[in-house]
């Protein structure tokens, strides 16, 4: 009898998100049986392909034990870039009004460019100067912003939003597979291959080990013969391209872009890596821990707008969710310990 | 050696960066003038607004052979605007034209103004009524907000009246979606608010489906539609949104759900008539919008401040504009379908 409370107690502690996460979907489907569907699958798959990216690129940085604030607007300025490059030729308000149309390719790898060298200066800055990585990236973050709002405010654009984006580009965002009746959006695709790369680095690298050893103890790292500054440069780079790769697609699932958008996505992905079972004192957290932590909030985001839950009360559940997903997991490790 | 090029490396690029902003805001924003040697002080709630963008550049364009003018950023900040206003004060400026950051803080401003003497243009935010009576050289420039909604709802109404077909389940009630902007502010709020209304005063009756806040962002407005067409598929009769943006990310929902095409159309409305929302009501996507008119906004309150910077009563034979109450300028919002796109751009 004891055992099995016992047990049940344990079972709770190590899976109590998903059983908030059942209770949640039981809940939303006692509301409105439509819930089940196999559009609500599509949906949510589609809205969270974007935030898989960028929590994967934040879960890279936190597992060293650091923190990137800069995610959001690298997200804004790879989206802006991409998006002024790649609109119709007889669009009536262009960006660069005598550029023609360019293969898509190149403006996508400009705009991921741009996230790589954000996120190596946040790494140069971390590892060389030895500036603390939420002060770096606080740092970066508004001078992200402020470039962005430069670029933006460019004549002849001055500040207005992009459109009028080629189908071209649009379509890897909006664009789907037909399986049957069940429709598997591209960008889903692209963010399965991205999490399959990163759970390769993670597993499989040298530069996996190392993040998880810096993340552990940074002085055993650098005594073991760890070229931890490297290993930084390298981690906060490939942050800051999966962020920018974020933004492109994130211009191509609207089909515009604005200097406003990725606003506290970074959050939302830290809040996500959390969640699933990244620690923010580093050194601990995996790819699929990521990728669930991505759909809880995918499916509480979709769950509750589906039954029209009032915005404000959506922000209170979710905030609870963080904190409590967050308690749980620090219980299950000292039970460990 | 190697430490120390860092610190110098940081420290050019901060002198380069400074220079750039400097000689960046003198090419914009100090337009400057013909003979008159009259400057007015301009400060923007902040500058990476589309819409206030819109009226600097008015303002700007306005300012050609009138009066120089010095426009700032407040960044968002009403300290912020307040030191910007000291210090236009300090420089004995002969007019000041404020787009406030907290509309109720303008009673701070109209003290500093009347104490230096220094009359004030207030425009795009309304100060409150009192703050207003304080002194008879303040005067305001805007729109009024609850008219973009109105005129939002109006579109629809319109377009009910003409497409019977448009009440898909045939219950004479339009059931709609409302996709808002930051709850709490002052648009969104008048918006949703006066835009049902004037479909109810049209003797229409109306069924909210769902109402979310998309914050303004096409990307979240996107997202929310997605899961409203899910949840209510073809019962939903109309989308309104507190802007285009949100109209436009709707629009691509509802694409992706196969609107638009085989004569499946859904009537989507937003306020702003941006670039990309033009775009849109060619492609036949968008069925309206409201012009918040930058152009006027922008060119009456230049053109009040430089009549008061003379030291002249604005009047309509000076400033072109007609003057109600004493103080105010009202600009109309434009409705903005396919037909009239022009009058937008």
């Amino acid at each position: 009898m004891n055992v099995t409370v016992k047990n049940t107690k344990a079972f709770l502690t190590d899976y109590a998100i998903y059983v908030v996460l059942a209770v949640l979907i039981i809940g939303i489907t006692l509301t409105d049986p439509s819930f089940l569907s196999l559009s609500t699958l599509t949906n949510i798959l589609h809205q969270n392909s974007t935030k898989a990216i960028i929590a994967l690129g934040a879960a890279f940085v936190l597992i060293t034990g650091g923190v990137d604030l800069s995610a959001g607007r690298v997200v804004g300025l790879s989206a802006v870039i991409s998006a002024s490059m790649v609109q119709l030729s007889d669009y009536p308000q262009k960006f660069f009004p005598h550029l023609n149309e360019l293969p898509i390719i190149v403006p996508v790898l400009l705009a991921v460019l741009a996230g790589l060298v954000v996120g190596l200066i946040n790494g140069l800055i971390v590892s060389k100067l030895h500036v603390p990585p939420f002060i770096t990236t606080l740092g970066t973050m508004v001078i992200v912003l402020g470039i962005n709002s430069l670029y933006f405010d460019m004549p002849p654009n001055n500040s207005q939003p992009i459109g009028g984006l080629r189908s071209s580009f649009t379509k890897w965002g909006s664009g789907t597979f037909e399986i049957g009746s069940f429709s598997l959006p591209y960008l889903v695709i692209i963010a399965i291959i991205v999490a399959v790369i990163c759970w390769v680095i993670f597993n499989k690298t040298r530069l996996g080990k190392n993040m998880y050893a810096i993340g552990g103890n940074v002085q055993a790292a650098h005594v073991s013969g760890i070229n931890v500054g490297r290993n930084l440069l390298w981690i906060y780079s490939i942050a800051g391209a999966l962020y920018g790769l974020a933004g492109v697609l994130e211009a191509a699932k609207s089909g515009g872009a604005s200097n406003g958008y990725g606003n506290m996505y970074e959050l939302d992905a830290i809040a996500a890596c959390v969640v699933g079972g990244v620690s923010t004192t580093g050194g601990i957290g995996t790819v699929p821990g990521v990728m669930a932590g991505v759909m809880i909030f995918g499916v509480i985001n979709y769950g509750l707008t589906f039954i029209g839950v009032n915005p404000n009360w959506q922000l209170i559940i979710k905030g609870l969710i963080i904190v409590s997903a967050v308690g749980f997991d620090v219980r299950k490790y000292l039970a460990k310990k | 050696m190697k430490k120390k090029i860092i610190p110098v490396l940081v420290a050019g690029a901060m002198l380069v960066a400074v220079a750039a902003g400097c000689s960046n805001s003198k090419n914009n924003d100090k337009a400057a003038s013909g003979g008159d040697s009259n400057t007015i002080g301009v400060a923007i709630y902040k500058f990476d607004d589309t819409f206030m963008t819109g009226v600097r550049n008015a303002i700007k364009d306005a300012a050609t052979g009138k009066a120089t003018v010095d426009i700032v950023d407040s960044q968002n900040s009403q300290p912020t605007q307040n030191d910007k206003v000291d210090l236009f004060v300090s420089k004995k400026y002969d007019a000041m034209a404020i787009n406030p950051v907290d509309r109720t803080a303008a009673g701070v401003i109209i003290d500093k103004a009347q104490k230096a003497k220094i009359p004030v243009v207030f425009f795009n935010r309304e100060p409150l009524a009192d703050d207003m009576k304080k002194w008879d050289k303040v005067y305001y420039v805007g729109a009024k907000a609850e008219q973009s909604g109105s005129m939002e709802g109006e579109l629809l109404v319109d377009y009910w009246k003409a497409h019977p077909e448009m009440d898909k389940n045939k219950d004479g009630v339009l059931q709609y979606i409302m996709l808002k902007g930051e709850p709490g502010h002052q648009d969104a709020e008048l918006r949703t608010k006066f835009s049902i209304q004037a479909i109810e005063d049209a003797g229409i009756k109306v069924e909210k489906l769902a109402e979310d806040t998309a914050m303004w962002d096409r990307v979240k407005a996107q997202d929310k539609m997605a899961t409203f067409l899910s949840a209510h598929g073809d019962k939903i009769e109309a989308v309104l949104a507190n802007n285009d943006d949100m109209a436009l990310g709707a629009i691509e929902a509802l694409k992706a759900a196969g609107y638009f095409k085989d004569n499946k159309f859904m009537p989507v409305v937003g306020v702003d008539a941006t670039a990309p929302a033009l775009q849109a009501l060619s492609d036949g996507t968008l069925l309206g919008t409201v012009l918040n008119d930058a152009k006027n906004q922008g060119a009456a309150t230049l053109n009040l401040a430089a009549v008061l910077a003379k030291g002249d009563t604005p009047s309509k034979d000076n400033s072109g504009y007609d003057i109600t109450d004493g103080k105010y300028v009202w600009v109309p919002y434009k409705k903005i379908t396919k037909d009239n796109m022009n009058d937008a751009k």
